[in-house]
């Protein structure tokens, strides 16, 4: 039996072909899309689980209770030694510090070559706790020792083009050189940590760098600390006895730390701790759920509203002693037969467009995945799914089918029924895709809100210049007169780095005047030179800027210094005393700036503290004539490389900056970009079959209506109407749905922009100008036809 | 007896109105008989077939069939019932046009879930009986109207029914190629099967052993 069914199938198949491509390809591109949405998910999935024992490692992080509370997953540099020495509950812990974009330079003769990487340094103890085994080591030689590296085979054969590479050594940050001692195996891409280079701990001490001492005053987000628990820990309880730490090392701070360990399976996952934000897994999730459903969709509309064309067969079937369930299994193995052709081509196009996948979203997935039984499990799984979900409403409604009736011809189209159930679902898929056109636009008009409205301050033709070595004043000053002197130059500052797209940021304490107390809230220390404002057209609304002194006495502030001091008008705050950084800084305030966005648009802006403190100094920020921009670029690199000789130059457009702060939100808007359109075209294949079958269905109106004086236009607006009707009732349905969606996605923003009745209205044209053209084709040529014709062969 | 029907009726509501498609049918049915049904267009001589092979249900009356109480059947054992002992043949033959000659003739074996070899020989055994060996594997389209209904009463008879049902059989059909099937039918019955027919001609009426004539759902 059924391989008889499996044969009508396929003849079934064969005789409609036009009918049978369209749910072939609709099913395919949303099983393809699925392929794809699982093997994103499967890389997110999959992260860090290649630890032995992962199951008992844990990150130290912290939780910072000022004015509001914020995470870090972090802890101050002194943490690890005490969790280690002082308490019984981890086997080993060890401290990690993440250096981006560093320079290396190898020369062992042969071989010279000079290129940033980033490097992790780390002590000894943490290849006991993580997994990366080493491949080739000395056996004796540990991580302990300072100026020793663990390189992975990539990065040996980078570097020196061989994994023999014991006793090798390379030159860091212009200025410590590193032997490597052992080579490590490459971990998975699915890792926290990727780096190629592991410098041992101590040597961070030579760079007198913050993560490198035993303090608790603070937290550098370069840091990490790992544990590895003993078995059976009682997490609560040792979070718990972690509240006395600050209380014995910060009895003073008013940024209240809360320690906690985090399980590694959560780093991943964690958007508080730096993770990935699983809604974005879960939106993945429910479009590539979407597609499918818009395909399945297409396959029930197609065949109820075939069921008329296949009435008799069924008739004959019933007569000649087949029952319900006879014909309802006949029509699920045909849906079967299809998506199993679909399921394979919808494979091939998913590997097809792998490439463009990976390239749209950054990632590095490979089709070998799909060689898994998971994956052979997960697609069984779909095809039965749509299978059923596809199948069985039609194989229901055809197996309903009085044979008297449909043997003596006497059924209509409507007693085949469904055409309620086929305007409902025309209805969802409409209404699908206007909730992606919506969420298309305004991801696109916050993206286009945050990078092209006034960050209050100029960010266009800025070039950033680094200054990779911390030199005396005076050859900093000469540079930078040296740039000035350069025609087309019109601006040039010495700083830590720009108002916002920065580099680095130094959050510090602050007591204001004779205020007995520091202030709850912490504040942003921007060192800067007395070009800064202008370089950066940034306006001072009160005072002046400060004259240059050898140590810092004069200081600005910004307006939301005094939002936050509760100070009714700038010019109170000017010749007030205030104290930062511990103490460091005791100054006067001279100025007061506007408020610019020194941060991205999800976040407050923040207040913020400026001082001429050259010592601190990371950047040189030059302004430019952007006509001619390259030739320029060469002048201030050869003056730069007269003081930096050694060093890579790479200037960086401030511009450039501020846009990559949206790079996740660019990545959302090419998603919804993508799968909007594919929800469209997978829609539109659906009307184009729907609209084939009306058209034939109502030949002889058409005909009758030519006959009484209709033109063209009058039949082409008579089937349009119809599908009109369902787009507005679809947007009745779905205008809520996306504006619920996009405005909670809008509560992530502090700065964001603002839903209008306009983009909804857009949505449901756009989607009734694609109906039109969809539709057009095949009406006008019933339309065109001679009514002679048509009524003939009724 | 192999069917009876007592006081028959059916009707449809239409407009306020009750039309009546059967009206007090009475009909005993020996084995062995050939009956044929006549009357004008509309007077319900489809409809009484239909009740007949229980196609259709009726509205009031009592239809025993093989000792069974067909109204008071539900409607799986009246399927199971029909499927076992009625073979239907029909004005426009009613093949199934994506299927063979072979396997439309099997399909029935199928629903009656008869095994594979067994299945083969019976077609076989059929194909042979109306010489259509040659023609097994061409699809309806394929054949003329004459053999079209050859393979529909090849179809009908392969699951041996007791009764045959045959709505105008000859409707479609030139008058030799109506000619054979109804030589065809007469030797069925002649072999022991039972035949109830709707026909317009008289000439093919006189093929039966007894005529029934229905006006206006009664008959007369």
């Amino acid at each position: 039996m059924f391989k008889n069914h499996i044969k009508i199938a396929w003849r079934n198949l064969i005789k409609r072909k036009v009918f049978t491509s369209i749910n072939i390809l609709g099913l395919a591109i949303g099983f393809g899309s699925s392929v794809l949405i699982y093997l994103f998910l499967s890389h997110h999935l999959s992260f860090d689980s290649f630890h032995e024992n992962g199951d008992r490692i844990y990150r130290a992080v912290t939780e910072e209770h000022r004015d509001y509370i914020d995470h870090e997953a972090s802890v101050p540099p002194a943490f690890a030694k005490v969790f280690r020495e002082n308490y019984q509950y981890a086997e080993k812990v060890a401290k990690i510090a993440n250096w981006e974009e560093y320079q290396i330079n190898v020369d062992d003769g042969n071989n010279q070559n000079a290129f940033k990487e980033d490097v992790v340094f780390a002590e000894s103890d943490f290849f006991d706790i993580m997994t990366f085994p080493l491949v080739v080591d000395t056996g004796t030689r540990t991580l302990a020792e300072p100026n020793t590296a663990y390189i992975n085979e990539d990065m040996a054969k980078k570097m020196y083009g061989t994994l023999d590479v014991l006793g090798k050594t390379f030159l860091f940050d212009n200025k410590e050189t590193i032997e490597v001692i052992g080579v490590l195996k490459n971990s998975p891409k699915t890792s926290l940590i990727t780096e190629g280079i592991f410098i041992s701990f101590p040597t961070l001490e030579k760079f007198n760098d913050f993560s490198g001492l035993e303090t608790w005053s603070g937290i550098s987000t370069d840091l990490q600390c790992f544990a590895l628990l003993h078995p059976n820990q009682n997490i609560a309880e040792i979070e718990n006895v972690l509240l006395e730490l600050p209380k014995e090392h910060r009895p003073n701070s008013k940024n209240r730390h809360e320690y906690k360990l985090q399980p590694l399976a959560d780093i991943h996952f964690n958007p508080d701790y730096g993770g990935v934000n699983p809604g974005l897994l879960w939106i993945f999730a429910i479009i590539g759920l979407f597609l499918i459903v818009i395909a399945s969709i297409n396959f029930i509309n197609i065949s109820t509203a075939q069921a008329f064309y296949r009435s008799k067969e069924i008739g004959i079937r019933k007569v000649l002693g087949s029952f319900r369930q006879h014909l309802f299994w006949q029509f699920l193995s045909e849906t079967f037969v299809i998506s199993l052709f679909a399921i394979a081509l919808g494979v091939v196009l998913a590997i097809l467009f792998l490439p463009s996948f990976n390239a749209l979203f950054e990632l590095e997935l490979t089709a070998e995945s799909l060689l898994d039984y998971r994956f052979f499990a997960f697609m069984v799984l779909v095809l039965v799914l749509v299978s059923f979900l596809s199948g069985s409403y039609p194989g229901l409604l055809m197996s309903r089918i009085v044979p008297v009736l449909a043997l003596k011809g006497k059924l209509n189209h409507n007693d085949t029924g469904g055409s309620t159930t086929r305007k409902v679902l025309v209805v969802v898929q409409f209404a699908i895709s206007i909730i992606l056109i919506v969420a298309t636009v305004i991801i696109s008009k916050q993206i286009d809100y945050a990078i092209n409205s006034d960050l209050g301050f100029n960010k266009d033709s800025i070039v950033m210049v680094g200054i990779p070595e911390e030199k005396d004043v005076v050859q900093l000053e000469s540079l930078k007169d040296q740039i000035q002197r350069i025609p087309g130059v019109t601006h040039v500052s010495n700083c830590l780095t720009s108002p916002g797209g920065s580099i680095n940021s130094l959050g510090t304490s602050f007591k204001y005047s004779n205020r007995p107390e520091y202030e709850e809230f912490s504040i942003e220390l921007k060192p800067m030179d007395e070009d800064y404002l202008e370089t950066f057209d940034i306006p001072l609304v009160a005072g002046r800027v400060f004259f240059k002194r050898d140590s810092v006495t004069e200081v600005l502030v910004n307006e939301k210094v005094r939002e936050k001091l509760g100070v009714n008008s700038a010019e109170e705050l000017l010749g007030k005393q205030i104290e930062a950084n511990g103490g460091y800084i005791k100054a006067t305030i001279v100025g007061v700036v506007a408020n610019f966005h020194d941060i991205d648009f999800t976040e407050e802006i923040s207040p913020i503290l400026m001082a001429y403190e050259p010592r601190w100094f990371d950047e040189i920020a030059v302004k430019i004539d952007a006509r001619s921009t390259s030739n320029i670029l060469a002048q201030i690199e050869e003056k730069w490389s007269g003081l930096f000789g050694g060093y890579i130059y790479e200037p960086r457009f401030l511009d450039n900056r501020v846009a990559e702060q949206y790079e996740a939100e660019q990545r959302y808007l090419s998603l919804s970009k993508v799968f909007s359109a594919l929800a469209i075209l997978i829609g539109c294949l659906g009307l184009y079959g729907l609209i084939l079958f009306f058209v034939g269905q109502r030949t002889k109106e058409i005909g009758i209506r030519k006959v009484l004086g209709s033109n063209v236009a009058n039949i082409l607006a008579l089937f349009s109407m119809d599908f009109f009707k369902l787009i507005l009732i679809a947007g009745v349905f779905a205008t809520p749905i996306a504006w619920y969606l996009m405005e909670q996605w809008l509560q992530g923003y502090t700065y964001r922009t603002e839903i209008h009745w306009w983009i909804f209205a857009l949505a449901m044209v756009s989607i009734m100008v694609v109906t039109l053209v969809t539709i057009s084709y095949q009406t006008l040529k019933v339309a065109m036809t001679s009514p002679v014709k048509s009524l003939r062969t009724e | 007896m192999l069917l009876q029907l007592k006081n028959i009726f059916k009707w449809v509501n239409s407009g306020g109105q009750r039309i009546f498609l059967l009206k007090d049918i009475n009909l005993n049915v020996h084995e062995g008989e050939f009956i044929s049904v006549m009357g004008p267009s509309g007077s319900g001589k489809s409809t009484l077939l239909n009740v007949i092979g229980m196609l259709d249900a009726f509205d009031e009356g009592e239809y025993q069939f093989l000792d069974e109480s067909v109204h008071d059947l539900r409607e799986k054992n009246r399927a199971n019932l029909y499927k076992e002992y009625i073979g239907f043949v029909f004005q426009s033959y009613h093949l199934l046009d994506d299927l063979t000659v072979k396997e439309n003739l099997e399909m029935p074996l199928l629903y009656k879930k008869v095994k594979g070899p067994e299945r083969k020989a019976m077609v076989a055994d059929m194909l042979d009986r109306f010489n259509i060996v040659g023609k097994k594997d061409l699809f309806p389209a394929q054949l003329s109207g004459g053999q079209q209904q050859l393979v529909g009463i090849a179809r009908a008879l392969i699951s041996s029914p007791k009764l045959i049902l045959a709505d105008e059989p000859t409707g479609n059909l030139n008058s030799k190629q109506g000619e054979e099937i109804m030589e065809l039918f007469k030797q069925l019955n002649q072999e022991g099967v039972t035949i109830i027919q709707v026909t317009h001609s008289e000439k093919n009426a006189a093929y039966g052993s007894r005529t029934i004539n229905l006006l206006d759902g009664r008959m007369v």
